[in-house]
């Protein structure tokens, strides 16, 4: 302790002694002669550089998206969710409707042990097989139909937004599809259409494109008369090339966005359709239908309700997160 | 300078420009007469709200005009003209935005910025003569060939401003509408703007239509000014001329109003407020009238002979 405080109380010392000695150094204002100065040339090239790194708009979406740890936790999580459910049915051969061994009263209604990580049903059907199993045709339901819709939603309101003429007959048609409720064309077109995971994504997108069109549209014309596109109109530029290199680009964050909140709502879509029970063939297992099939036996057995419903929801608000922070990442506003 | 000597570039008759329609409808430009000569800097000045702007953007076909003609190089160019002839125009014909952060696409490198005119007008033979032609621009507006590659945000006002207007003249353009190019920068860098607008009616013979309201940045730059109130030009003549001899009492309030950075000399000077209530145009009413050569007033008879007995 006295050490140190012998070793400051030096430092001090020193640092007066120094101070001291700049104050002496000071030239008196007679001493000074031309020859203290020397001419220094202004270089113009110096003035007009850059003093920071080249940007470059993927790096930087990437340098921020890893920047929180909640998000670098929920990829992982979302990573081993994926892998689980696309590989572990690959081995496990889970199917839906095998009921061999419905008879075998120890294999039936096991509760999570080390055999059966989570436990077992009334056919003596592992869970754990069965949640990855579901969780994959969930996953791929949502994931396809949320690129079909922005796919198809993107191009269509990036036409939509710049012409007229198509505004007119949209607007008509938008109109008339939203004011009819999307679950019943969805029942009807089930119905209609029959069972099964190609028609139940139809069935999903057919009309809801519409809806992610008229938002894309809202933000081109937002974006279309904006200073900047006048002033490419004025160099010629065709209506073409101004989406395609001044607008889109702008609305990368806002895609981002719209896809990070379609994505974990299909998947729930799905869960409350199967729920219902419209939408996928009877041998497809799906987490929905999975919930649906354990409701009753939320007091008796709750692990079997309980755990499909943990995974779901740990896969929607996963991406809900990875989503929102990556449409942040993507807003070059956040970028230094 | 004597008008008849002077090739005329561009021609405005009778210009009216109006918004909306029916009940809302304003008239924003009306019986808007002046013509643009080859090689010259002519500035159109005024208050915020007067017109310049929608002026300069209906010469480039941004803003649809309701009455009158602009004839650029003989060829009427408002109204209806055909596609092919709009495409050669806007080549022409070339803007330099007010604000620099606005106007340059935030998405897109400097290099595209400035490549975006030739790429539509296929200005450039090969990839090699369109970066070469770009360098040379770059170098031309004070900038470095690295920074071709980077993005507007990372420039400085000042820079960015320079981008602007090295994606006008790459197209080569007869007439360039510079609408307030100076008023969003630093007063550090204004002269520097200015001078390379210079620059490049000298080298390159352009000719500037350029819209302020800043007067001694005015008369520091152009050869001619022509002021406009409201949407109606009052008075127009060579530069110097219309500030050692401004007949319309608007011209002269404005000139009253030009800040002097000497307190003891601002302090004696007296504003002039114009009111337009002033005139008396019951009997009469006023039309655009050359009192002296080359130098124009918006007035009636009555007020023409008074202001020609004024100067003598």
């Amino acid at each position: 302790m006295q050490a140190r405080e012998m070793i400051s109380i030096a430092q001090q010392e020193e640092f007066k002694q120094t101070e001291i000695y700049e104050m002496n150094s000071v030239v008196e204002r007679d001493n000074i002669s031309a020859d203290d100065f020397a001419v220094v040339t202004i270089d113009k090239e110096e003035n007009e550089k850059i003093g920071t790194t080249k940007y470059s708009y993927w790096g930087s979406v990437a340098k921020n998206f890893f920047l929180s740890k909640v998000t670098i936790f929920m990829l992982v999580l979302i990573v081993i969710i994926l892998l689980m459910s696309f590989i572990q049915p690959l081995f496990s051969g889970y199917d839906l409707s095998n009921v061999s061994k419905i008879n075998d009263f120890g294999a039936r209604y096991n509760f999570p042990n080390a055999k059966y990580w989570f436990g077992t049903d009334a056919n003596g059907n592992s869970l754990f097989d069965a949640i990855w199993a579901g969780a994959r045709t969930s996953i791929s339901i949502g994931v396809i139909a949320s690129l079909i819709i922005e796919g198809i939603g993107v191009i269509v309101g990036a036409i939509w937004g710049v012409s007229k003429k198509f505004d007119r007959v949209m607007l008509e048609i938008y109109n008339v599809i939203s004011n009819v409720p999307s679950l019943l064309i969805i029942i009807v077109l089930s119905y209609a259409f029959g069972n099964g995971f190609w028609n139940l994504i139809f069935a999903m997108t057919c009309t809801s494109w519409i809806g992610t069109a008229y938002f894309m549209r809202v933000q081109v014309m937002i974006m279309r008369d904006r200073e900047y596109n006048v002033a490419s109109r004025t160099l010629g530029t065709s209506t073409k090339r101004i989406v395609l290199k001044n607008i889109l680009p702008y609305l990368t964050s806002v895609i981002v966005t719209d896809v990070s909140l379609t994505l974990p709502s299909f998947i729930s879509y799905e869960v409350f359709l199967s729920f219902l029970g419209v939408g996928l063939s009877q041998n497809v297992p799906s987490l929905g239908r999975l919930i649906s099939q354990y409701s009753p036996y939320m007091t008796s057995y709750p692990y079997l309700f309980w755990l499909p419903v943990l995974v779901l929801a740990l896969i929607t608000i996963s991406l809900y997160i990875i989503g929102q922070r990556l449409s942040d990442a993507s807003d070059p506003k956040t970028h230094m | 300078m004597n008008n008849s000597e002077k090739e005329t570039l561009l021609s405005i008759k009778n210009l009216e420009i109006t918004f909306g329609s029916g009940k809302s409808e304003f008239v924003a430009v009306q019986d808007v007469n002046f013509d643009i000569h080859k090689g010259e800097i002519f500035s159109l000045v005024g208050e915020s709200g007067s017109g310049k702007t929608t002026i300069g953007r209906a010469i480039l076909g941004i803003n649809p005009t309701s009455n009158g003609q602009i004839i650029f190089d003989g060829k009427q160019i408002n109204g209806k003209i055909s596609k092919k002839e709009k495409y050669e125009i806007e080549r022409k014909i070339q803007m330099i935005f007010q604000d620099p952060s606005a106007s340059l696409n935030e998405r897109a490198t400097v290099d595209y910025i400035i490549s975006e005119g030739l790429y539509n007008y296929n200005l450039a033979k090969d990839e090699d003569e369109r970066v070469a032609k770009v360098q040379e621009m770059l170098e031309n507006v004070g900038l470095l060939p690295e920074q071709l590659y980077r993005y507007p945000h990372e420039f400085s006002g000042g820079q960015r401003q320079r981008i602007g207007i090295a994606r006008a003249l790459i197209m080569n353009p007869k007439l360039v509408v510079a609408d307030e190019p100076i008023s969003a920068l630093d007063m550090s860098i204004r002269a520097q703007i200015l001078n390379l607008l210079k620059k490049f009616r000298k080298e390159q013979g352009v000719t500037f239509l350029f819209i302020a309201h800043d007067l001694s940045v005015v008369r520091y730059i152009s050869d001619r000014i022509a002021v406009i109130r409201a949407g109606r030009i009052l008075e127009l003549a060579e530069t110097e001329e219309l500030f050692n001899h401004p007949i319309h009492p608007y011209t002269k309030s404005l000139l009253s109003a030009i800040p002097i950075p000497d307190p003891l000399i601002a302090k004696q000077r007296k504003n002039f407020v114009y009111d337009p209530n002033m005139h008396d145009y019951s009997t009469e009413g006023p039309t655009f009238k050359e009192i002296l050569p080359g130098h124009f007033v918006y007035c009636n008879e009555d007020e023409a002979e008074k202001y020609k007995a004024e100067l003598q």
